[in-house]
């Protein structure tokens, strides 16, 4: 293998002498295919919106209503994947290293969110926390807490369809951890939190990270459940995808292209690092 | 290695093969629905409205239906689609090939007349190309216990409020140009008349007040009716639809209140494209006839129509003061006053939020 | 006894959490739709209109998991095959529709097939119309449900060693031979959930399919856009039984998943990493 090719150089992992028309195919479709789905519509959304110069971005996406909804955003995506990363923790937990009645059914439950259109989980959640519910009018006269219209409702919304996110992501790592470790621990005399503080927490970093950031990517962009149960009042209730919403409808083009090329900025930038520490799990044995 | 590549091109050839079956599927997908041609003694007609009238049509449409069999032994098909009223507009100017639109307001209309596709005077027919009215008004819980009777009773503290965004829903302008016209027109206690200030701080109370904005106005009083909030500010024929389904509240009518006028029109270039202009034509005089407009009267809506209304007067008393969009010197000037992005309305939201 | 009270805590923690969240939710929806018997369910999923919408859905969603099958397939392999400058970059961009707004999806869909969009003369020429349209609610389908199929195979074909189909090579198999019996069989779990998860994504999109297809009745209306359209109409017990109907096959297709993997005894590859 003394004379390496030029293909061979540049494509370092190929396995081929030289490359086979297949190989050119696949490549070729891969790539077009790619272009035709996601770099035109981006690049269609980025020039719109950088139409009249960054500045004018800048105004738009500062502009107080749009601000506080970029920012509610944020936030409630923030509150809930902090929940979601200590439950889904705790459920995959839970289902891996105990056994109980209706172990299977919880199971099958965990992946149930990935299957209800998200303009359901709003209506659900109305339904069920609408204040002429009797949950919803007790929560609301007990605790002056009103679920609906308001960012618990946000919360509670982007809880149940990101569910599977950091429960599926921690589980499969879980069930590979060795045991010998923590038997060696136990014998040692360390407690049973120690022994999850430092044995098994370790190597559940990165797959919790990978599901917590997925499940707050996912949630930027929701709108059909958000629609719903949110309220949507701009600078109260109105997250940025609602927000996109009403300036495409108010012919504010500018306004919309603007915000949603922040999206897409956050969202991609979110989806790299979880690339990232997915390929990093993946090499943990 | 032989084997390698040979087996490697097995896949492309897979690939290539289900590309082929994507690509025919797409093409027999597009064939499909782009043929607007009628066969032999049917046509089409297309509507794009609002979802308010939505009842309405729906018993309007068969009854043309049978109308137009009659006269010329033609069967024609009609094909719906309800969205907002801006939306619905911006549908028909990205593409949507709608022979007639019924929409919420006149703005929605010059829209698409802007766009080149209508050519006609449509302004011309019958009660200026309005076809049905409504009021800004309120809806109230049974038994009015918050006794909410006029404007100024939403800016009182504790008051919940259901409205629709403007930003979302063109017609939901109509729910803040009521507000704010009653407020400079001096029907609102404690507003002095002609003081612009004076109305927008009142109006910045009353946004303070609201609970929730919906999408459009309908959503607003769908979420009224479960139980949220003391009053949605909506416009009346909402209110009475409502009430026709078996619902439990009471319609409140300020005694100043801005004219909502629906406009309908025919939109040429499509029809021309469509072939269809006798039978849309027809459709849309139909809809001015004593019958449609006697049905429109049934779902809520005022008709413009001075004899209908007269005959309808005890559903639809007449308000003390009212008035219509040309106060503010018609929507082209007051939109971007009131609903620019950074217009009146933003930013009193803006100033009733953070003052919360 | 505190390891055995610690374990029952944890595990009422985590059934109280998913009975409050997920499984209310639920159940309000289902009584909600039964509340006056099974008459009502059945005349709204045997009606024209919900029919209509309904198989209108199916289409599309069985269309969008064919593309993905081909397309997803040839990206999956060219990104686990080869390392070249930016892929990293390209990882981020495959997931980005993952976590886009479906409106911000419509609305760039728009702006390129609308009538004043940038393709539109090109549309106009080749007579055909996208937007408003089935293929443009196909196109908003197929950017919405883009990774799941990708990020099902990569962890898949990554495990999956070549010297297998080598060995499969030397042992006499022909290509045809090598794969379908040692190359899907290997692959076949990363399709399986990739269809999945495609399918049932495809099932549930509303926003961006609105936005690109104007819910004309009859022409772009879909099983989402009934429920839609049946609450504003106040048709309540319609909009339950649509959903419920819809949330059934979804879940049926998952937990059928789940059960094919558990008879599966052949399992060779190693832990992936599901979503």
């Amino acid at each position: 293998m003394t004379s390496t090719s030029f293909r061979q150089r540049l494509f370092r992992g190929g396995r081929s002498k030289t490359m086979p028309p297949g190989q050119a195919g696949i490549r070729f479709t891969a790539v077009a295919y790619l272009i035709v789905m996601l770099i035109v519509p981006l690049v269609v959304i980025f020039s719109d919106g950088l139409r009249e110069g960054l500045s004018m971005v800048w105004y738009q996406i500062s502009l107080p209503i749009a601000a506080n909804a970029l920012w509610l955003t944020l936030w409630t995506a923030a509150v809930m994947t902090l929940i979601n990363s200590v439950m889904g923790m705790l459920t995959a937990f839970v289902l891996v290293r105990y056994n109980f009645p209706g172990k299977a059914l919880l199971n099958g439950l965990v992946d149930l969110p990935l299957a209800i259109p998200t303009l359901v989980t709003g209506v659900m959640l109305v339904i069920l926390f609408g204040p002429q519910q009797a949950l919803g009018a007790w929560l609301q006269e007990e605790f002056g807490l009103s679920i609906i219209f308001a960012p618990p409702g946000i919360i509670l919304a982007l809880l149940f369809i990101t569910f599977p996110f950091v429960v599926r992501s921690v589980q499969p790592v879980l069930m590979n951890l060795d045991p010998n470790q923590e038997q060696a621990a136990a014998t040692l005399g360390a407690s049973g939190w120690t022994i999850f503080r430092r044995i098994i927490l370790p190597p559940l970093w990165l797959p919790l990270a990978s599901g917590a950031l997925l499940s707050f990517a996912r949630a930027i962009g929701e709108f059909g459940a958000i629609v719903i149960v949110a309220g949507n009042i701009p600078l109260r209730s109105q997250t940025a995808a609602v927000y996109v919403f009403g300036e495409v409808e108010s012919e504010n083009r500018l306004g919309a292209s603007a915000v949603s090329m922040v999206m897409v900025a956050i969202a991609f930038l979110l989806m790299m690092v979880v690339d990232r520490l997915q390929k990093k799990t993946g090499n943990t044995p | 290695m032989n084997n390698f590549s040979q087996k490697v091109s097995i896949r492309p050839t897979i690939f290539l093969l289900i590309s082929l079956v994507w690509i025919s599927s797409l093409l027999a997908a597009c064939a499909g629905p782009a043929g607007n041609n009628p066969t032999g003694n049917s046509a089409k007609v297309t509507l794009g409205a609002y979802t308010t009238p939505r009842e309405a049509y729906r018993e309007i449409i068969p009854i043309f239906q049978k109308y137009w069999l009659e006269k010329t032994g033609q069967t024609v098909v009609f094909e719906e689609s309800y969205l907002g009223s801006g939306a619905q507009s911006r549908a028909v100017v990205e593409g949507f090939e709608a022979d007639i639109v019924a929409l919420s307001l006149e703005a929605d209309v010059t829209r698409i007349e802007n766009a080149g596709l209508i050519t006609h005077d449509w302004r011309s027919q019958n009660f200026g190309g309005m076809v049905s009215t409504s009021v800004v008004s309120f809806a109230v819980r049974k038994g009015n216990p918050k006794e909410i009777t006029d404007w100024a009773d939403l800016a009182r503290p504790g008051i919940e409020i259901l409205t629709p965004n403007p930003r979302m829903s063109g017609g939901a302008m109509w729910n803040i140009l009521g507000l704010y016209g009653a407020a400079t027109r001096g029907f609102v206690a404690g507003v002095p008349a002609d003081d612009p200030e004076a109305a927008q701080t009142f109006m910045m109370e009353v946004l303070k007040n609201v609970t929730a904005m919906d999408q459009n106005a309908r959503e607003s009083i769908i979420n009224f009716e479960k139980g949220i909030g003391d009053v949605a500010i909506t416009y009346e024929n909402e209110v009475l639809v409502g009430l026709l389904s078996g619902d439990y509240y009471e319609l409140v009518i300020p005694r100043s209140t801005i004219l909502i006028e629906n406009p309908v029109a025919l939109v040429d270039v499509y029809v021309d494209q469509n072939g269809n202009r006798e039978v849309a034509e027809a459709f849309r005089d139909f809809l001015f006839t004593r019958e449609a407009q006697e049905i429109f009267a049934r779902y809520g809506l005022r008709s413009p129509d001075s004899e209908v209304a007269k005959a309808t007067q005890e559903m639809y008393p007449p308000v003390e003061d009212l008035f219509t969009v040309e106060y503010f010197g018609g929507w082209e000037t007051i939109i971007p006053i009131m609903f620019a992005e950074d217009g009146i309305f933003a930013r009193t939201l803006t100033k009733a939020q953070e003052t919360r | 006894m505190l390891r055995n009270l610690a374990r029952n805590g944890l595990i009422t923690i985590v059934f109280v959490y998913v009975g409050l969240l997920i499984i209310s939710p639920l159940l309000s929806l289902v009584i909600g739709a039964f509340s006056e018997g099974f008459g009502p369910i059945w005349s709204t999923l045997s009606g024209k209109t919900f029919l209509g919408a309904f198989w209108r859905t199916i289409w599309i969603a069985i269309l969008v998991v064919i593309v993905h099958i081909g397309f997803g397939t040839a990206v999956a392999w060219v990104m686990v095959r080869h390392r070249f400058p930016g892929r990293g970059f390209l990882y981020g961009l495959i997931d980005m529709p993952f976590a886009l707004s479906p409106v911000v999806v419509g609305y760039m869909l728009l702006l390129l097939f609308g009538r004043r969009g940038l393709l539109a003369p090109v549309l106009e020429g080749l007579d055909i119309q996208v937007a408003f349209a089935l293929p443009g609610m196909v196109l908003a389908t197929l950017f919405v449900t883009l990774p799941f199929m990708i990020r099902e195979l990569i962890p898949v074909l990554e495990n999956f060693k070549i010297e297998q189909e080598q060995a499969a090579a030397t042992l006499g198999a022909n290509g045809w031979q090598t794969f379908t019996r040692v190359t899907l069989p290997a692959l076949r779990w990363g399709f399986i959930y990739g269809i999945t998860l495609t399918f049932a994504r495809a099932l549930g999109e509303f926003g961006a399919v609105l936005v690109i297809g104007g819910g004309i009745q009859g022409r772009t209306d879909t099983a989402t856009l009934f429920v839609f359209r049946s609450l504003d109409e106040r048709m309540y017990i319609s909009a339950y039984s649509a959903a419920l109907a819809l949330g059934l096959l979804s879940f049926l297709l998952v937990m059928g998943t789940e059960i094919l993997r558990k008879m599966d005894k052949n399992i060779a590859e190693p832990v992936k990493k599901r979503i």
